[in-house]
């Protein structure tokens, strides 16, 4: 039996990789380090330019806070297929573990955040920007459909772009392909629309349950969730006694625990909805596909309604620099430092096969990333963490995506 | 009165908040004025900015929100916030009728503006002032802002009888543009949307079925009575621009724009600062230029729909 190349995507042997150390001598381990040094820098030179233009602490607060995502996205390997995948074949629980954890720094510190910008939830408003979207059949379809995209893929599309900074041979397509999804996703709209969107409840839990009773049941979720993943737990491999720490090989060579990751992707998440927006990926990639689309007479003269929901938006916007736009380029570049620093870039020509997996995976991504107003960073994590009931659907229905086309395709033979 | 905010009143009598006398008398406060008053129990600062999520982020200490498409606005039936709504707003902002409250927003403060207008409908009128160069001079001039809300004890205040002179409806607009009444009009969109080669700036879906404006309106864009840091021009300065179009408050004004907004910017300047006999017509282009046979300036020449 023959089965077309795969691309590694499991966490586990990434991590092996990740911990060899890189052969060659002196100046030739010192190029990759050396050259990371110079794109931190060059980020940090380019934020202090963008400051300088109009809104320009908002594009380089964007800037930041999308370059601590990519190096944090990098480090910690935080790809939502690579985990539930662990989970299911190999019975290791430690990247859902490190998800869980981001959710649920997420919700304590969104509720913190909302306390400030709405202190009475009981009314008609929302808070700004949270991204609380429609709750029907097709976020379940939007979910599924991004699963697929993930399972044939490889990955999410967040994780397309950190891999894109490691020089992955499927990203560059799956992205094309995320593009072209976005466009079908705006040619369905009108239709999905009037048939189902349009009557679907926006649904906040703080709204009916209060702040406090939101965070409750969130994290009793979470930790529902949490609860049995703890015995798949495997005993860590002791360390040699004598071994002396090193801190910078922990930070910028060895893999992160995913724990650590979550953490840290929590934490950005809440600065980054009380700074400018919740986190998401996909708005300047839908903004930009409509811009051109727009331009070539191809989409219908109105998107009813689209402009009016919460979540990724992908309304048009003149400016040359967008903050999410900003935040893209900065996840991709400082993913690409990271991986030069820890020896992890490792590029590769791409075949047929890869090609046209990130591709077709990629056009399921993008049309369920635009039906569904946000991918598994902007429906899934930063509906979670806002308390809203698309979150979850996303979530469940995302991984039911992923979970039967990957049981499909490895029927007939297709995925392995 | 507890005995901080006596202490607060008597202070600010005797001068020390800076010149009470002159914000007693003018529509406009200073960002100077505001950061020495923003613990005097007697102003209340109110926030109404165009884009959402700018107060939650950043507003002057001490301010409360108003979220001008929800709160000030009937929104199923297009018309500004009933009266228990309005009244609703008040008590919450804690707002009464001997309180000076100060508008502030972002866009040159061009809702705060529009919040004035509505507020002038229910009975405050000289009790409401602008912060002259809004959010833009508050921040360019390092001043603070707070991310924390202040709650505030809500008010009895209660809407007596609305002030239609401050309103124009259709029926008055028609009887100028065919001249039964004498009135000036003051159409502040862009000069191609006044000519009607557009009928909406880029982006705008609502928009009316015809192009163009009303007979006799004289066209003056909005934002030509700000200076480039958001304050608003001198008087003298203000009363030249549009003396230049023929507005010399020699006649009633109505000031009109795509729905309204805008147009209550001028409004405020007109009435407000220049102390004109000014009107806003609400209804504006979307229900003007929407409306069966009524006459039409359409300079362009352009046409909806069709080839």
């Amino acid at each position: 039996m023959s089965r077309p190349a795969i691309e590694k995507t499991g966490a586990l042997d990434l991590w092996s990789e990740g911990a060899a150390r890189p052969a060659g001598t002196l100046p030739e381990r010192l190029l990759g380090p050396a050259l990371a040094v110079a794109i931190g820098a060059g980020l940090v030179a380019a934020a202090r330019v963008v400051a300088q233009e109009p809104q320009g602490g908002t594009l380089a607060l964007s800037l930041v806070l999308g370059s601590l995502f990519g190096f944090v996205l990098q480090r910690s390997r935080f790809c939502f297929f690579c985990i539930w995948r662990d989970l299911i074949d190999r019975r290791d629980p430690r990247g859902a573990l490190g998800v869980l954890a981001a959710l649920a720094v997420g919700v304590a510190g969104y509720s913190a955040v909302f306390g400030a910008f709405l202190p009475d939830p009981s009314g008609v408003r929302l808070p700004p920007q949270a991204h609380i979207g429609p709750v029907g059949l097709v976020l379940v379809l939007a979910g599924l459909t991004f699963g697929a995209g993930m399972a044939i893929s490889g990955s999410c599309i967040s994780a397309h772009l950190y891999r894109l900074g490691e020089g992955s041979p499927t990203a560059p397509f799956a992205l094309v392909g995320t593009a072209a999804g976005f466009g079908l996703g705006f040619l369905a709209w009108n239709p999905l629309y009037l048939a189902s969107i349009s009557q679907a409840p926006v649904l906040w839990l703080p709204r009916t349950l209060g702040y406090a009773g939101a965070l409750a049941l969130g994290l009793a979720m979470l930790a529902l969730l949490a609860w049995p993943l703890f015995r798949f737990l495997a005993a860590e491999p002791a360390r040699a006694a004598s071994a002396r720490p090193d801190p910078l090989r922990a930070v910028f060579v060895e893999r992160w625990p995913a724990w650590i990751g979550g953490l840290a992707v929590g934490a950005i998440a809440t600065v980054a909805y009380f700074r400018i927006a919740p986190l998401g990926v996909t708005a300047e990639i839908g903004s930009r596909t409509r811009q051109g689309l727009a331009a070539l007479d191809v989409l219908p003269e109105r998107l009813e309604g689209l402009d009016a929901f919460r979540g990724c938006a992908t309304i048009i916007r003149d400016a040359v620099l967008t903050p999410n736009g900003l935040f893209i380029g900065g996840l991709v570049l400082a993913a690409f430092a990271a991986a030069l620093a820890a020896g992890q870039f490792k590029p590769a020509w791409p075949d047929p096969g890869r090609a046209v997996r990130g591709l077709v995976g990629g056009v399921l991504l993008g049309f369920g990333a635009m039906i569904g107003l946000g991918c598994s960073i902007g429906t899934f994590l930063s509906g979670i963490m806002a308390g809203a009931v698309s979150g979850w659907m996303f979530g469940a229905a995302m991984l039911a995506g992923v979970t039967a086309t990957l049981l499909v395709g490895r029927r007939i033979g297709l995925l392995s | 009165m507890s005995a901080r905010s006596l202490l607060f009143v008597l202070a600010a009598s005797v001068g020390l908040a800076g010149t009470p006398a002159r914000a007693e008398t003018s529509p406009l406060v200073t960002t100077e004025w505001l950061e020495k008053n923003l613990d005097n129990p007697k102003v209340r600062v109110v926030e109404v900015s165009v884009e959402p999520g700018v107060f939650e982020r950043g507003h002057v200490p001490n301010a409360q929100n108003i979220v001008w498409h929800t709160d000030l606005v009937e929104t199923v039936t297009r018309d500004i916030a009933s009266p228990e709504k309005f009244q609703a707003l008040a008590r919450r902002l804690g707002v009464d009728k001997d309180t000076t409250v100060v508008l502030y927003g972002d866009n040159n403060n061009w809702f705060a503006a529009w919040g004035a207008w509505v507020f002038a409908q229910y009975g405050l009128v000289d009790n409401v002032k602008l912060l002259d160069g809004g959010r833009k001079k508050w921040e360019a001039e390092k001043r603070p802002f707070d991310v924390r809300v202040t709650d505030v004890a809500p008010s009895r205040f209660s809407v007596g009888q609305t002030a239609p002179n401050l309103r124009a409806r259709l029926p008055e607009v028609l009887a100028v543009a065919k001249g039964e009444r004498d009135a000036k009009i003051l159409d502040i969109r862009s000069p191609d949307e006044f000519s009607g080669k557009i009928i909406a700036p880029q982006g705008i879906q609502e928009l009316a079925i015809r192009a163009g404006h009303i007979p006799g309106s004289v066209n003056v864009p909005w934002a030509r009575a700000v200076n480039a840091d958001g304050t608003l021009k001198a008087k003298d300065e203000l009363k030249k621009l549009y003396a230049e179009a023929g507005v010399d408050g020699s006649k009633p004004i109505i000031t009109t724009c795509r729905i309204g907004e805008r147009s209550s910017h001028t409004w405020f300047v007109l009435a407000r600062v220049l102390g004109y006999d000014a009107k806003n017509y609400d209804g504006s282009w979307t229900e003007y230029g929407n409306t069966v046979g009524v006459p039409i300036v359409n300079l362009a020449g352009t046409v909806w729909g069709g080839k």
